[in-house]
């Protein structure tokens, strides 16, 4: 029996036949709704821009104002006419780039106290240069430091200021303020700072390991590289990188998130350089000597005793800080020999503590109610 | 979030991940707090240091007699390069100073004399 061939291809007049049951005007309306989907998710995307280009950081107007060695005083522009007394330094952390404070418009505690009325300085750090290998603990809180109270004395015509430091900044805020009783310190706020050795056990344990030489790394290197430093801080959460950027990822359509979290993750990677003897004083009177909690910390020619501090004290801890725990932490508060002292414990990390969106909520409001009284 | 994307096995398994990487990392440093491993941790570095010195000299002669930079050539100019980067910063800073001395027309005492600047009367606000 003849059979009829059917025909090779459909006349062009004719719709092409439906595929998997549906109708043409089903195809149209799926293809159109996968291209707006695909668009939707992507283009977000193509608007996130690269961190060199576009992720501007520390944007709140600023001076230079003072340097010496390595230390970078600004002083940030008041934007209101009316603004409290006592200005405020905030002192950074030596292996931490100050625009953590400062990330973008509305992320920005800088900026918060600015709206807040306070006169906002910021003692921030260059990356050190083989030239710089000498400075120690000594010069930083003594010399450093000391200059730029000086210098804030002077230009703002006050006698007194608040110090706050942040992480090493709290350290060498509390030491410089223990040191120097009559140069003015009114009110002091530390933010997780570390106190007790014994409560980092992983640096501890390395320190104290007899195989690690830190006298022949500061003599070999000089400056301890940023990427040495910024590995031993990822040796504490080794996969949390991994993790942020798989949450960058499920993320990817949500531009206020990765703008966030680019700029995160590019303060993260950009850890300052440490002079060589800051280093070995670290190691040698904090890790391995604990010299805190014994009383007896060396700065210089001194020894520093924390219960010389008598000035108005907060001191801020996040309760989920893996770099700085509370257990290296919570000393503080009991040594400090002031009798006006207050310890807060909020919900949060290391960083997110200071910058993340929460802190807004959290830190922010109370420091400015802490700072506001005894600002006056 | 919609169903496709629920059901989306990688977008699943990445919510895994950073869920429980807290969990892992913490596995990972326990492991590297361990004495042996800070010993061998010790000991790497040790080899580490002596291998960069090694290399480096034995490189940086290689080099010059390829009439090539080493890399303590390229520190030497990053180290004049920030001789003139702290240079820079400190005209700014005495550009500053000039220029508030100028807006006030006289030498001042303080830098900032002169200038019209905020009033330091602001008080905090009544508590509720």
């Amino acid at each position: 029996m003849a059979t009829k061939r059917a025909p090779k291809s459909t006349p062009k007049h004719q719709p092409p036949p439906p595929a998997l049951g549906l109708t043409r005007e089903e195809i149209d309306q799926r293809v159109k709704k996968t291209i707006e989907r695909t668009l939707a998710r992507n283009i977000p995307g193509l608007n996130v821009p690269t961190p060199e280009l576009d992720l501007e950081v520390g944007q709140t107007p600023k001076e230079l104002v003072y340097t010496r060695d390595t230390l970078r005083l600004y002083h940030y522009r008041p934007v209101l006419d009316e603004i409290y007394r006592v200005p405020l330094l905030i002192v950074m952390s030596p292996v931490a780039r100050g625009y953590i404070l400062d990330l973008a418009p509305g992320q920005s505690l800088v900026e918060y106290l600015l709206l807040q009325g306070y006169d906002v300085y910021m003692a921030d750090w260059a990356p050190p240069r083989r030239e710089h290998s000498h400075l120690s603990l000594g010069s930083f809180v003594n010399e450093m430091l000391d200059g730029a109270v000086e210098h804030i004395r002077v230009e703002s015509g006050e006698a007194e200021l608040t110090l706050v430091g942040y992480c090493m900044g709290g350290m060498l805020s509390s030491l410089y303020t223990a040191l120097h009783p009559h140069r003015g310190i009114k009110n002091l706020a530390c933010f997780t700072t570390p106190i007790n050795a014994d409560g980092m056990v992983l640096y501890k344990q390395w320190a104290e390991s007899k195989s690690f030489d830190i006298d022949r790394l500061v003599e070999e290197l000089g400056i301890i590289p940023g990427d040495l430093i910024n590995a031993s801080i990822q040796a504490l959460r080794p996969l949390q990188r991994s993790a942020n950027q798989l949450q960058l990822l499920n993320n990817v359509d949500n531009d206020a998130f990765v703008k966030a979290n680019l700029r995160f993750d590019r303060w993260a990677a950009d850890q300052l350089p440490l002079p060589g003897e800051l280093a070995r004083d670290f190691v040698r009177d904090f890790l391995r000597g604990n010299h805190f909690i014994s009383g007896d910390f060396p700065v210089g020619d001194k020894v520093v005793d924390l219960g010389k501090i008598r000035v108005p004290f907060l001191h801020v801890a996040a309760e989920y800080d893996h770099i700085v725990p509370t257990a290296a932490s919570k000393d503080l508060i009991g040594l400090v020999g002031s009798s006006d002292k207050q310890e807060i414990v909020i919900k949060g990390g290391h960083v997110s503590l200071v910058a993340g969106g929460n802190a807004v909520y959290r830190l922010w409001p109370q420091l400015d109610r802490w700072l506001g009284a005894r600002s006056v | 979030m919609s169903d496709d994307e629920q059901l989306n096995p990688v977008r699943l398994w990445r919510e895994w991940f950073v869920k429980s990487e807290k969990a892992w990392s913490q596995a990972m440093t326990d492991m590297m707090g361990d004495e042996r491993f800070s010993k061998g941790m010790g000991r790497y570095m040790q080899e580490a240091l002596h291998s960069h010195r090694m290399f480096s000299e034995s490189m940086a002669q290689y080099l010059a007699n390829l009439n090539l930079p080493s890399r303590q050539d390229v520190l030497d100019v990053s180290d004049r390069l920030g001789q003139v980067e702290d240079a820079l910063a400190s005209v700014q800073v005495e550009l500053r100073e000039l220029r508030m001395r100028l807006a006030q027309g006289v030498a001042p005492a303080s830098p900032q004399a002169g200038v019209a600047k905020p009033a330091r009367t602001k008080r905090p606000p009544e508590p509720v």
